[in-house]
């Protein structure tokens, strides 16, 4: 090869950008209006008014939660406390004999302290040691512990957002994945979340934005519900607070 | 892709085929009759669907009229997110930027998740001449591909396999004899494919709706795939239509209300998934290089048409497909093209601005208009099909039989001597062919007509050779009323009047 690979993405570029204003102005002309520079009016941006306002109480979303997880085949615990956390995810690695576990390196997962609860199994704590290759210790995983950072009652979905400590895998590669819900995140709609990021900007989003609502599922083969295809077949959503 | 399907020419030729495979015809009834009900469940509980519809439209049809400035916009974005943006106006062009990205990532294989733009370029074919494996993840389209066949269903692009048949696939992929056990087959899939995800140096996906104000692009999926080739491969390549472009993640609730609830009856699939540029530095998951590679084939070609601009608001639920009554009945492989179904009889054409070519799909319609009703961003499908015929026609490539035939029913129309002398032949000539009061025979020029009614016989009188008794008798009628007839319809007229003149409203009306 001639080019090194950075000189090669540079001529990409610069091939690209030239079509940009190419395939841009042939848009413009075939829509008959000069080439739109001005952000223009959105009149319908959004979900219709009448959803905004739509609100269920703290007590609606866990019932709503709770049954639209379990309907798709997820599984869910009410729990007052970490504590209780700590105690529930001890006693399923235990009962499932979970050997491997990978967490994401979060300090209310490290205060859980799953090292010494399980002194059996091989707790990896995600992206703590630059020589290691996280996919595959995700991959190996039997246990994901993961955070949430946003939750939707009214589709039953988990939000996962991706950073240093917190790996996309995490939530992906291992047989079973644990998602620990704070309550004061659970919220009605998928609006509320969707709009913190409209919020946030560009600059400020991860490179991965995940919503889970259940285990990993097809009905590719005769119609016929298949749970755990690629990513995780037993997920708990456990709702703390 | 070469299929045994695409063989034959018209779409009457491989709905034959479809029509005496008997499992692939209740196969695609039962799916799409669940798909459907699961839909009609999923709306009927969300409530208020008939604002979602027109909100959803709104959206669409609002990006589409500002499509250069969102799409740039989007570039922009994701640009300064440290994804390569590239930009193909044809598909031999982003088959070559594919080859191009795939030979600098020194790629022996690359995982695919589920996307129609790939299987509209043919890439998994072109990614072999330059010995590259690609790979297919999504369930059914591993099958399909193990079978090298093309999708016949936007959202279950297997619908036509039965799980003796995928059994027997598997099983030779395998080496060694897997139970027609769906459990069974899906877990061999999952650990066969888990290595490839690990191995592979691309990871390559569609993408359902792109983020022009943050520059992200959503993937929706059940099974995990696509997150599977945009997490753990180094190099990401995603192929996006021009138009899958929505301003914000707010109008994206909007999207993810309608999507799933139309494709699958789901409130929300069980991943949905944003994803802003290729990993950071510090992250220890994600893609080190990100291609965005953005395709016209055809789709600017809708820009400005009055008639066809609202195509490009699909958003690929397949709420069309399993609400035709003429796709539940032949299966998506008699389309013969990616895109089956409405929604594929009218996009077809369009992408290709060949209309001679794809012709007979517009016709694999009845025009009865349940794709626009079911259509969750309101494209008028079935007023296109009409458009279609009418474009097909007037470029001359209307049916050749049916242009003669035309032609000479004006001829005879047009001379009553003509048409008198025709019928008169006609009944003479039936004589050949009917049999007890009809004709049944399958020959000739009514054998499209005959091969599932019977065509009834002329008359021995036409309506025409009565038409001069019918004549002479009407104008006695109206002339001579019976005198007695007359004075009772004169005295009802009269009392009406008096009545209207009293206030007691005449007829009821009030």
């Amino acid at each position: 090869m001639a080019d090194t690979h950075k000189q090669w993405l540079e001529k990409l570029e610069a091939e690209s950008r030239a079509k940009q204003e190419l395939f841009m102005n042939n848009i413009a002309s075939k829509l008959r209006h000069p080439r739109m520079t001005e952000k223009p009016q959105h009149p319908f941006r959004g979900a219709p008014d009448f959803w905004k306002a739509f609100e269920w109480s703290e007590e609606e979303r866990i019932k709503e939660f709770t049954d639209n997880f379990l309907s798709v085949g997820g599984h869910v615990a009410r729990l007052q406390t970490m504590e209780d956390a700590k105690k529930f995810i001890a006693d399923k690695a235990g009962e499932m004999g979970a050997k491997y576990i990978v967490r994401q390196n979060q300090p209310e997962l490290a205060d859980l302290g799953l090292e010494q609860q399980l002194p059996d199994s091989q707790v990896s704590v995600w992206n703590t040691d630059p020589g290691q290759y996280w996919r595959a210790r995700a991959a190996e995983a039997d246990f994901g512990i993961v955070i949430a950072d946003h939750a939707v009652a009214y589709t039953g979905s988990v939000t996962v957002l991706s950073a240093e400590n917190k790996g996309r895998s995490v939530s992906l590669l291992p047989t079973v994945l644990m998602i620990i819900i704070p309550l004061d995140r659970l919220k009605t709609r998928l609006g509320e979340v969707l709009s913190t990021f409209d919020e946030a900007g560009r600059e400020h989003l991860p490179a991965g934005i995940h919503f889970i609502s259940g285990p990993s599922r097809s009905s590719d083969i005769e119609n016929d519900l298949t749970i755990g295809v690629h990513g995780p077949g037993i997920v708990y959503a456990l709702l703390v607070g | 892709m070469s299929t045994a399907q695409k063989k034959e020419k018209t779409v009457k030729a491989r709905a034959d085929l479809a029509l005496n495979d008997e499992f692939l015809r209740k196969a695609v009834r039962f799916t799409t009759e669940r798909l459907r009900n699961g839909k009609k469940k999923a709306t009927a509980e969300h409530g208020n669907w008939e604002e979602w519809r027109e909100r959803g439209r709104q959206i669409r049809l609002h990006t589409i009229a500002h499509l250069d400035y969102y799409l740039n916009l989007f570039v922009n974005n994701a640009r300064a997110n440290g994804v390569h943006v590239h930009f193909a106006n044809t598909a031999e062009e982003a088959v070559k930027l594919t080859l191009d990205i795939a030979e600098h990532a020194n790629a022996k294989s690359v995982v695919k998740s589920k996307s129609m733009v790939s299987e509209e370029l043919h890439l998994n074919h072109a990614l072999e001449t330059i010995g590259v494996e690609a790979v297919e993840t999504d369930l059914g389209e591993y099958i399909i591909q193990l079978a090298g066949e093309m999708p016949s269903h936007i959202v279950i692009p297997a619908i036509h396999k039965n799980r003796y048949q995928i059994a027997e696939l598997l099983s030779k992929e395998a080496g060694y004899t897997l139970p027609p056990d769906t459990t069974a087959l899906a877990g061999f899939v999952r650990k066969k494919l888990r290595e490839k995800f690990l191995d592979a140096e691309i990871g390559m996906t569609g993408c359902n709706f792109a983020i022009a104000e943050t520059g992200s692009m959503v993937l929706f999926e059940n099974e995990g795939n696509a997150r599977m080739v945009s997490t753990v491969p180094k190099t990401q390549i995603t192929l996006m239509g021009m138009e899958r472009i929505i301003p914000s993640w707010s109008d994206l609730e909007v999207m993810a209300t309608l999507l799933p609830r139309s494709a699958t009856g789901q409130k929300l699939t069980m991943y949905m998934s944003g994803i802003t540029g290729p990993r950071r530095e510090k992250d220890a998951d994600g893609p080190d290089e990100m291609h965005i590679i953005i395709i016209d084939n055809g789709r600017s070609l809708q820009l400005g048409d009055p008639e066809f601009q609202e195509l490009l608001n699909c958003i690929r639920c397949g709420a069309c497909l399993n609400a035709c009554p003429v796709y539940r009945h032949i299966g998506g492989h008699a389309y013969g093209s990616t895109y089956s179904g409405p929604i594929g009889a009218v996009l077809t054409p369009s992408l290709n601005k060949n209309i001679a070519e794809w012709d007979d799909i517009a016709n694999a319609s009845s025009l009865c208009g349940a794709c626009y009703e079911a259509c969750p961003v309101k494209i008028p499908l079935h007023d296109m099909l009409v458009y279609l015929r009418r474009r097909k026609v007037e470029s001359g490539h209307g049916n050749k039989l049916e242009s003669i035939g035309m032609q000479g029913f004006a001829t005879i129309m047009g001379n009553s001597s003509r048409l008198g002398g025709v019928l008169r032949l006609g009944k003479l000539g039936q004589k050949l062919v009917v049999r007890s009061g009809v004709i049944k025979t399958k020959l000739g020029p009514l054998k499209g007509w005959n091969t599932y009614r019977v065509t009834p016989s002329l008359p021995k009188e036409s309506f025409r050779e009565k038409w001069d008794t019918l004549d002479q008798e009407l104008k006695a009628g109206l002339r001579q009323m019976d005198p007695s007839m007359k004075q009772r319809m004169e005295e009802l007229v009269q009392k009406r009047e008096r009545e209207r003149k009293e206030g007691k409203g005449g007829h009821g009306h009030g």
